[in-house]
């Protein structure tokens, strides 16, 4: 018995060291690579630890100077953060008041909320096209507040979906006694569900940050210069070219990651219940 | 009053609507009526009405059908794989061990690191020269020689889908994690007393207790899997010999690189219509279970 439990740990304990080693090797590297100097990094065989610490890779993306590298990442990051804010925004503000009617009348329009759930299925593809030429013969490409409607697409049906099952987790009774105090509508939104409601409206909106900050495909089409240019373009063209400055690459990743990470590790909880909640139920 | 309480309704529901018709609804609309035209990228000449020639066109074009695989094949691979191991991962840390809380912190790194960032990370660990996969490899002695993982037809699209399952299985086994810390510990501990053994427990306690949040983690997952367009766009741009060119990666090919806008338009059609029989299928089985 003692022994069948001794191997159990053995096993057990092996089981853990792999996968700490496969869930942040990958990404531990990357971090390694960002510190290298750059020709650390084009040996054969590579040299895991660096022979000194570079930040050089850091400076040449942090820095600001006339059409120079930096210039482009930092205001890369700069629209990232504006365009994902505005999506958000935009979001909550139209799916709280219609959540709230698809939670508390669920009988009416309720194909509004059946609508949403099917769009988030949809590829991007199937809106693309037109909405490139939308935004060329309006003269809006490249420019941060018409990606960040444009991300509406992804945003708002997710945010539309996990606020209603929140709400419908919200007691009734609560709006019936303000109703008796003689309570409208906008009271009971404001006055009653608003505040129950903000914890989970904090994680939705968070979800659809990480959301908005990761997006490609879109970002791609629709931005090709600084004005309204998102990190995962230049990221991913740094990547494309055929220079060897691997360091530089890593460092633009590790940047591009710190936001999400941060988040996730500072309210791991809320985020999977938040996203656990979206379904279970049903 | 009824008259009254519906107009509440429409106004509080009028700006999501609003937005969902703008960007959504009326897109989807155009995407149609591009299909059934031969419009270019840059309008030259007036485009004309072709009708479906486009749709009969696309479904006898070998290049989509094999991107239609490469989409199918990649999102069977990634899906089960990632279900697979989130599963198994999230039972392991549930076992109680010395240091479990940060391992269970660690399981939201792969998750939270964007797309891209993944996409190009994955891209330095396989370069064919300096990457890391190789010469980790050859110093161990598995390999005699580098591979070129991203550059060879039988390789590309495999070592795509590794990098893949390895940012999204954390999202299966965070839901199964969570879905598991809500099984109480008193059903196993009567189940061990009736005498069954761990294969018991997990088949008739455990796993059906997680079935209800793994079919969520599922669906998120294989809508995500059969669209995918970033991870492989940045890791290889469909090739090598377009053997990892994806359906959404084919038809933002056709429209935007061959400047063929009404033709990529058939393709997204036709694609949106694959997608949404899979979905029909998706309700048929849940409404089919409640019975």
């Amino acid at each position: 018995m003692i022994r069948r439990k001794s191997i159990y740990s053995v096993l057990l304990y092996a089981a853990v060291i792999c996968l700490v080693i496969y869930l942040i090797a990958p990404f531990l590297w990357l971090i390694i690579m960002s510190f290298s100097a750059a020709n650390d990094l084009t040996q054969k065989p590579l040299r895991w630890i660096p022979s000194s610490i570079d930040i050089s890779s850091y400076k040449d993306l942090l820095t600001m100077g006339i059409n120079s590298r930096g210039e482009l990442f930092v205001n890369a990051l700069r629209n990232s953060l504006t365009t994902a804010f505005t999506a958000v925004l935009i979001s909550l503000f139209a799916t709280v008041p219609a959540a709230w009617v698809l939670s508390r009348y669920p009988g009416k329009k309720s194909w509004v909320l059946t609508v949403a759930i099917f769009t988030f299925m949809l590829p991007p593809v199937a809106y693309a096209l037109p909405l490139y030429r939308m935004l060329t013969r309006l003269g809006w490409l490249n420019n941060s507040l018409s990606l960040a409607l444009v991300y509406c697409t992804i945003v708002l049906p997710f945010c539309v979906w996990l606020i209603k099952e929140n709400i419908d987790s919200i007691p009734y009774e609560l709006e019936e006694s303000a109703i008796l105090d003689g309570a409208g509508v906008a009271r009971r939104i404001l006055l009653v569900v608003m505040p129950l409601l903000l914890p989970a409206l904090g994680t939705v909106a968070l979800l659809a940050m990480i959301m908005a900050w990761d997006e490609y495909f879109y970002a791609l089409l629709f931005t090709s210069s600084k004005e309204a240019i998102t990190l995962p373009v230049v990221i991913a063209n740094l990547a494309s070219g055929r220079q060897s400055n691997y360091n530089l690459i890593a460092a633009g990743g590790v940047i591009a990651s710190t936001p999400p990470v941060l988040i996730g590790i500072l309210f791991q909880r809320a985020l999977i219940r938040g996203l656990v909640q979206g379904g279970v139920k049903e | 009053m009824a008259s009254r309480g519906t107009r509440w309704y429409t106004l509080l529901l009028a700006p999501m609507i609003l937005v969902m018709g703008a960007v959504i609804g009326w897109p989807l609309i155009q995407t149609f009526v591009l299909s059934l035209t031969d419009t270019q990228l840059m309008d030259v000449s007036a485009p004309s009405f072709v009708g479906f020639e486009n749709f009969i066109k696309g479904l006898g074009n070998q290049g989509f059908l094999d991107a239609l695989k490469v989409s199918g094949l990649f999102a069977l691979v990634v899906v089960s794989s990632e279900m697979i191991l989130g599963t198994g991962v999230a039972l392991l840390l549930n076992e109680p061990f010395r240091g479990r809380n940060l391992v269970r912190a660690l399981l939201i790194l792969p998750w939270a690191v964007p797309t891209t960032v993944n996409a190009i990370m994955w891209r330095l660990i396989y370069n064919p020269e300096y990457g890391a996969l190789n010469s980790l490899l050859f110093q161990l002695g598995f390999l005699d020689s580098y591979i070129s993982w991203l550059g060879s037809a039988d390789k590309a699209l495999w070592s795509v889908m590794f990098a893949d399952v390895w940012k999204n299985f954390s999202l299966v086994a965070m839901i199964a994690l969570a879905s598991l810390q809500t099984l109480p510990d008193s059903q196993i501990e009567a189940a061990k007393i009736d005498g069954a053994g761990a294969w018991q427990r997990f088949r008739y306690i455990t796993l059906p207790h997680l079935i209800p949040s793994l079919q969520v983690a599922l669906v998120l997952r294989i809508i995500e899997a059969v669209k995918v367009f970033d991870i492989i766009y940045v890791m290889t741009k469909g090739g090598p010999a377009n053997k990892t060119r994806s359906a959404s990666i084919f038809v933002y090919q056709e429209a935007f690189t061959n400047s063929r806008m009404g033709s990529g338009a058939a393709y997204a059609i036709i694609m949106v219509s694959l997608i949404m029989i899979l979905i029909a299928f998706y309700i048929r089985g849940l409404s089919r279970k409640e019975k």
